[in-house]
Formats: C-alpha cells, sequence, structure tokens
C-alpha cells in the first residue's frame, strides 16, 4: 500500500553519506551542484514547471511513480529528469517521436544538428527577467477559505490505517507509512493548504485544514524506539486524523 | 464516501514510461531533453543560467546564519521568529520559493531538534538554499525518524539523554529551521561575526555552532 519513496523508519540502510575533510571534521559548505548535468536538470525541470502544464503535487507524485527498479537505481537528479521526461510527453509538451529523434542524435554526438536561432519562445515561457519575481513569489500552498478545522490543539487523534487517497488507487499522499494508524496530538493548526492527495491528480485545490501532529517515538517504533522522551512531528491534513477512541 | 467504481487507476505500468527512452549517461540524458525544449521555445537557456547562478551564489546558508545571529541578538526579533518565521524572515528580504511557510524550532538545554522529510527533500530554500547530497540519501531519510540519537552520533554529536529530540519530518508545505543556542562566551561579538559561528548542519539540527563543543 505504498512506494518506495515512502521510506522513514525503514531498515537497512547504512551510514549517513556525512562529507569530511582531511581532519575528519563535518564539512557544512558543498557546491550547489557537482556535476553540470545536474545542474541542468534541476533548472529546466524549473522552467517547464514554470509553463503552467502541472503543480508541484503532479511533479513530486511522477517522481514516486518512477517503477521500484528506477527509483532505487537512479540518482536525485536523474529522478528528475526521468519524472520531467514523463511529465513532458503526458502533457503533450513534446512527443515521443521528437524524443527519440532528439535522444538518437545525442547518442551520436550531433545534436548540433538541432541548432536554430530564430526560435520563437512560447507564450508562456520563463523569462529570464521575471526569475527573481517569481521565485520571491514562490508558490504559497494556504487559501482563504470558510473550513473550520475540527480538531483542537492538545486533541488525541489516530491517523489512517491506509493510505488514504479515497480518489486514486495508489494515489499521491503526504501521510507516511510508518504513521499511518498510530495515535497522536495535534500540536498546531496551521490554517487550510491546497490538499496533495486531490491536487496531485488534478482533482481540484480542495484546501484543508493542516496541522502538525506529535507522535510519541514509542508509539511509532514500540519498543524499538530509542528514547521514550524523543517525538516526531509531522504535517498532516484533516483527512488523514480520525479523532481518538478509546 | 469514496465509491469504488470512481476510483481512478493510476498509471503505474513500468515498461511504457516515455523516460526509458533515454541514454544511460546522464549528461547527454539532460542534453537530449534541454535542447529539445530550447528548439521548442518552451524554455530560455537565459532563464536556467538566472536559476543556476541564483541558488549556486546568492541564496545559501549564508541567508539563514543571519536570521539567527539576529535573533541571538535581539529578543523582540526572536520572539517575532517563534511566533510568526514567515514575517520575521522577510524583514530580512528571505522569501519566497520552497520558503512560503516557515517555522523556526528552537534549541534549548532541554530540546534538540532536527530536520528531515522523509518523502522527498522538502527544504527550506530561501535560508538555506538547496539540500546536500546526505539531506536527499535514502539514509537520512529512512533513519532519522526512526533513530535521530544514532544518526546525529554520526554527525559528530553526541546528546545528553536527558535532552528530548524532536524531530519534524516536512511532510507538507511548511518548511522548518532550526534556531541552534547561542555559543559560550561570545558576549563580545557583533552580528555579524556571530553568523560566522552558524553552520548549515546547525541550522539543520545536524550539527552546533562553531564553539558550542
Amino acid at each position: 500500500m505504498s512506494r518506495l519513496h515512502d521510506m522513514g523508519g525503514r531498515f537497512g540502510d547504512g551510514p549517513i553519506p556525512v562529507p569530511r575533510n582531511n581532519k575528519n571534521e563535518v564539512i557544512n559548505f558543498e557546491p550547489t551542484f557537482k556535476h553540470n548535468w545536474q545542474a541542468k536538470a534541476w533548472a529546466i525541470t524549473l522552467a517547464a514547471g514554470a509553463l503552467g502544464e502541472w503543480n508541484l503535487d503532479i511533479s513530486r507524485h511522477y517522481r514516486e511513480c518512477l517503477p521500484p527498479k528506477d527509483y532505487i537505481n537512479f540518482s536525485y537528479y536523474e529522478k528528475w529528469l526521468a519524472a520531467l521526461t514523463n511529465l513532458l510527453i503526458d502533457k503533450n509538451l513534446i512527443s515521443l517521436d521528437e524524443l527519440k529523434e532528439y535522444v538518437a542524435a545525442a547518442k551520436k554526438g550531433n545534436l548540433g544538428k538541432f541548432s536554430n536561432q530564430n526560435v520563437m519562445l512560447d507564450d508562456r515561457t520563463w523569462l529570464a527577467e521575471d526569475v527573481q519575481k517569481t521565485l520571491g513569489w514562490g508558490g504559497p500552498s494556504i487559501r482563504d477559505t470558510n473550513v473550520s478545522p475540527i480538531f483542537n490543539i492538545g486533541d488525541k487523534i489516530t491517523t489512517q490505517s491506509y493510505n488514504p487517497n479515497e480518489n486514486v488507487n495508489g494515489g499521491h499522499t503526504r501521510l507516511p507509512k510508518y504513521a499511518m494508524g498510530r495515535v497522536g496530538k495535534i500540536y498546531s493548526y496551521n490554517k487550510n493548504h491546497v490538499f496533495p492527495d486531490k491536487n496531485a491528480h488534478g482533482l481540484g485545490e480542495s484546501p484543508l485544514p493542516l496541522y502538525t501532529v506529535e507522535f510519541k517515538s514509542s508509539e511509532l517504533w514500540g519498543i524499538s524506539a530509542e528514547h521514550e522522551n524523543d517525538s516526531i512531528f509531522l504535517d498532516l491534513w484533516e483527512p488523514y486524523l480520525n479523532p481518538y477512541k478509546d | 464516501m469514496s465509491d469504488k467504481k470512481n476510483i481512478i487507476h493510476n498509471h503505474t505500468h513500468s515498461d511504457d514510461h516515455a523516460h526509458s527512452q533515454l541514454p544511460s549517461d546522464p549528461e547527454l540524458r539532460v542534453k537530449a531533453v534541454e535542447t529539445l525544449l530550447l528548439n521548442k521555445g518552451l524554455i530560455d537557456s537565459r532563464t536556467l543560467d538566472e536559476l543556476i547562478d541564483t541558488y549556486e551564489n546568492k541564496i545559501g546558508p549564508q541567508n539563514g546564519a543571519k536570521v539567527v545571529a539576529k535573533a541571538w541578538v535581539d529578543e523582540e526579533y526572536k520572539k517575532r521568529l517563534l511566533d510568526d518565521a514567515t514575517s520575521a524572515i522577510r524583514e530580512l528580504s528571505y522569501q519566497g520559493r520552497q520558503g512560503e511557510n516557515m517555522v523556526v524550532v528552537e534549541n534549548t538545554p532541554k530540546v534538540h531538534n532536527v530536520v528531515v522529510c522523509t518523502l522527498c527533500s522538502c527544504y527550506p530554500w530561501p535560508v538555506l538554499g538547496l539540500p546536500p547530497t546526505w539531506y536527499k540519501s535514502d539514509e537520512y531519510r529512512s533513519r532519522t525518524v526512526r533513530e535521530p540519537r544514532k544518526v546525529l552520533s554520526e554527525f559528530g554529536l553526541s546528546l545528553d539523554p536527558k535532552v528530548q529530540i524532536k524531530v519534524w519530518d516536512s511532510t507538507a508545505e511548511l518548511r522548518y529551521l532550526v534556531l541552534p543556542m547561542r555559543p559560550d562566551a561570545t558576549e563580545n561579538m557583533n552580528e555579524t561575526e556571530l553568523a560566522e559561528l552558524v553552520t548549515r548542519n546547525s541550522m539543520i539540527g545536524t550539527g552546533l555552532p562553531k564553539g558550542i563543543k
């Protein structure tokens, strides 16, 4: 009932790849991108996203929907590029034939044959002049709505015990499986936010109350909890939560 | 409310994804898609340059360090920061993409905060820039919620068992910044000097400012 991206709490992963210098001190500053292709994969994903053909939740869901063997084998920006390619095709911004043609040329080191000095920019294309302004706005997910939260700070809740997406089989959700079917306490209410479970599937924004919920470590991990005093906080939408019943 | 007949079936047929057409070398893969999009006029190369330059040179942990240093020297600012982080951070002109709704969590002698995103790689871009590789790694994403103390020890941080650890899993569009404790014996330092002590990892919770043992 979940996908590979939902890896919180999973067993089997080794040490964190913490970068250290030759004195064995933790390095705090690394280049933003190690390779130019990573910078490009990231930047074309942002630029293509600005065309407005999909939203943040859709692009996240496309990364999650990569076949498990690719999700595991691809590095971070390879996942971004693969998901972007699938989106570009599905939203008809490029065709599969065009993609194959460019890939064939790339393999032959022959992409130069497409060089075109007279490209007409699409009306939707994100211009360099607008980059700072658009970044400064961001994409706020808070919406002014009349929906009132049903839970109060301090209320005990139980989370849904399965993927709560009721519209799409295997659909996008932001309730991780490690926190499904668990008892927590409402820590804060953060206004109403676009609901990813619908927005990721083009079913509308349906803004709903978003809470921060506190879970005791022992509630999530039982006897294997590292320390009984520790807590884990998650930001969860109202449909993920049910009132706690004794 | 959910009627089985209305459930949409997701597109997850693993063999007909367009991305499987791409060459194995990531450099060629990007080049092919980039060239195609440029030729169709769907992206502008100047925009790509501007984006990369912005996050390589202008937006990064130096921004967050200024927020932290200001909170260390200005009690009123610290209150505003803990009360409404988005507005307080905007006072320093840091705002926007992936920082639309900021939350600042304060370390104290009794509480240590650490931030993770188990589902993807959510990170407060306007104050910290793009996330480091380890933050996006499977190891960090899977283990931090289950064994934060062991994870922190791999960063060289060993916490008193009496200190409570609070792990913040960024599952929505709230973005978290840790306000670390001000190091001792820094009374004579000004805001600019203090900002130099604030490491990136101290604002994620996997490190401490310089000068704290």
